[in-house]
C-alpha cells in the first residue's frame, strides 16, 4: 500500500500551515525510539521499511503516519521475541 | 482504562509508554538519553539551515557550485551536515532557473533530508502528495497556491534511494541591497521541497 | 567491480513485481530513461530487509520523461535505482537519437542548455 507514485483517486493534498513537527508526544517518543533501535542493531532500516509495508492493508489505511512506524516497531520486536503482544498488553 | 495497560484497546500514546519502559527494562533504550537525543535533533535541523544555504549560494558563486556540485562537502562551511541520523546521507542540491522548476517527494515512504530541514510536513508523507506530484506536478503545485509558467519545465526527485534532494530556489528580483541573513529569511520550507517559489 | 552504466546511457526498468520489499517504485516498471547522475554504491535493500547478504552495488539517477511513465505530462521524474532494478535499454543503430528514443527532453541530454538560476 505504500507504493502509490502515479496512483489516481486521492484528494488535494492537505495542508496545515505552521504545524509543530510532531503532533504528539508519542510520536515525537515513536521517532527517538526507532532511530535508537536501529542505531543499536536490533533491526535496520530497510527492515523497518519492510515491516511497515507488511501491515495488513485495511490497518495500514486507517492508520496514521506514526502509527504505522509504532506497528513495524513492535512487528519487529515480537519477531524476534524482544517484546511480544502479551509483553505490551501486560501490566 | 489505566495507563498502566496497552491492550489492543489502548491508543498509541499508552502503547508506547509501555513500550519505552519494556526496552528499557530490556537495556534497549535509555529514556533520559532518547529525551536528549531528541532535543538536539530538534534544535539543530530546521529549515533555517536550507535558507542559509540558499542565502549563501545567492551571495556567493563560488559556493553555489561547489554546493551543487557536491553538497556534503559544501555543508561544512556553513557548519552543517548530513551526518547526526543513522549515516552520513548523500545530499544533492538540485536549482531552480529560468527555464526548470524542481520539487522533490518520496514516493514510497517519505525520505527527507531531515538532518537538513527538519521533521518533515505532514503533507510531504501524505498519500495525497507522494501520488500525484510525479504524474502531476503542476496542478500539485497549484493547491499550494503556486501557479508555474507553463513555458517552465518541472523536475520531479523521488527520493527511492539514499540520496537526499533539497532545492535551491531563485533569488527574487530586487533584493540586491539584502544581506545574508535578510536573503535567508525570505527562503521558506516549501521553496526548499519546490512547492512554492522561494 | 566496475559500474555496469554511466552517465548519459539508456536503461530499462526491471518489470517483476516482487513479493518483497524493493525500491523499485511502480509507476517506473518497464520504463526507459538516461542516467543523470552516480549516487554512490549501497546493498540493495530488497535483500537487506531480509538479512541476506548483500554487497554495495551501483545506485543510479535515472530521469524519465512523463510520458513515458503515465503516457501524458511534459515533466520529468528521475528516481534513484539500484544497478539490480536495471538493464540496458535496446541497443540503438549507430546515427539514431537515443534521446528522442526515450523521449526524453532535449534540456536533459548532456551538454543542453540549463537556463539561468
Amino acid at each position: 500500500m505504500n507504493d502509490v507514485g502515479g496512483m489516481q483517486g486521492f484528494p488535494p493534498v492537505p495542508q496545515e500551515p505552521d504545524e509543530p513537527p510532531f503532533h504528539a508526544d508519542w510520536e515525537a517518543h515513536v521517532f527517538a525510539i526507532n532511530g535508537a533501535l536501529i542505531g543499536r542493531g536490533v533491526y535496520n532500516l530497510d527492515e523497518f521499511r519492510d515491516a511497515v509495508e507488511r501491515i495488513p492493508a485495511q490497518e495500514y489505511l486507517a492508520s496514521s503516519y506514526y502509527e504505522r512506524w509504532l506497528r513495524g516497531i513492535t512487528m519487529l520486536l515480537a519477531e524476534r521475541g524482544i517484546v511480544t503482544e502479551e509483553d505490551l498488553a501486560g501490566g | 482504562m489505566s495507563a498502566d495497560h496497552a491492550g489492543p484497546a489502548a491508543g498509541p500514546a499508552a502503547t508506547v509508554r509501555r513500550l519505552e519502559a519494556l526496552l528499557e527494562q530490556r537495556g534497549l533504550i535509555d529514556a533520559g538519553q532518547l529525551d536528549r537525543a531528541l532535543g538536539t535533533f530538534l534544535a539543530r535541523a530546521s529549515p533555517a539551515n536550507g535558507a542559509r544555504l540558499a542565502a549563501r549560494a545567492w551571495m556567493d558563486e563560488g559556493f553555489r557550485q561547489r554546493l551543487l556540485a557536491d553538497a556534503n562537502a559544501a555543508l561544512p562551511e556553513l557548519g552543517l551536515s548530513m551526518g547526526g541520523g543513522l549515516q552520513e546521507q548523500r545530499l544533492k542540491v538540485v536549482q531552480n532557473t529560468t527555464d526548470s522548476h524542481n520539487v522533490i517527494v518520496c514516493t514510497l515512504c517519505s525520505c527527507y533530508p531531515l538532518a537538513l530541514l527538519g521533521p518533515s510536513p505532514t503533507w510531504y508523507k501524505s498519500e495525497a502528495y507522494r501520488s500525484r506530484v510525479v504524474r502531476d506536478p503542476r496542478t500539485v503545485l497549484r493547491e499550494f497556491g503556486f501557479e508555474l509558467e507553463p513555458r517552465v519545465a518541472i523536475n520531479v526527485w523521488d527520493s527511492s534511494a539514499e540520496a537526499r534532494y533539497m532545492v535551491l530556489p531563485r533569488r527574487p528580483a530586487g533584493t540586491e541591497d539584502l544581506g545574508e541573513p535578510e536573503l535567508a529569511a525570505l527562503v521558506t520550507r516549501n521553496g526548499l521541497i519546490g512547492v512554492a517559489p522561494l | 567491480m566496475a559500474d555496469l552504466f554511466r552517465i548519459g546511457d539508456t536503461v530499462r526498468a526491471s518489470r517483476v513485481d516482487p513479493p518483497h520489499h524493493t525500491r523499485l517504485p511502480r509507476y517506473a516498471r518497464g520504463a526507459a530513461g538516461t542516467v543523470t547522475d552516480l549516487l554512490g554504491r549501497y546493498p540493495l535493500p530488497d535483500r537487506s530487509a531480509r538479512r541476506l547478504a548483500a554487497e554495495p552495488e551501483p545506485v543510479y539517477a535515472v530521469a524519465f520523461a512523463a510520458r513515458e511513465l503515465f503516457g501524458e505530462g511534459d515533466h520529468t521524474v528521475t528516481i534513484s535505482l539500484w544497478e539490480s532494478y536495471l538493464q540496458p535499454a535496446a541497443a540503438e543503430p549507430r546515427g539514431t537519437d537515443t534521446a528522442a528514443a526515450t523521449s526524453l527532453p532535449a534540456r536533459l541530454r548532456r551538454d543542453a542548455p540549463r537556463g539561468r538560476p
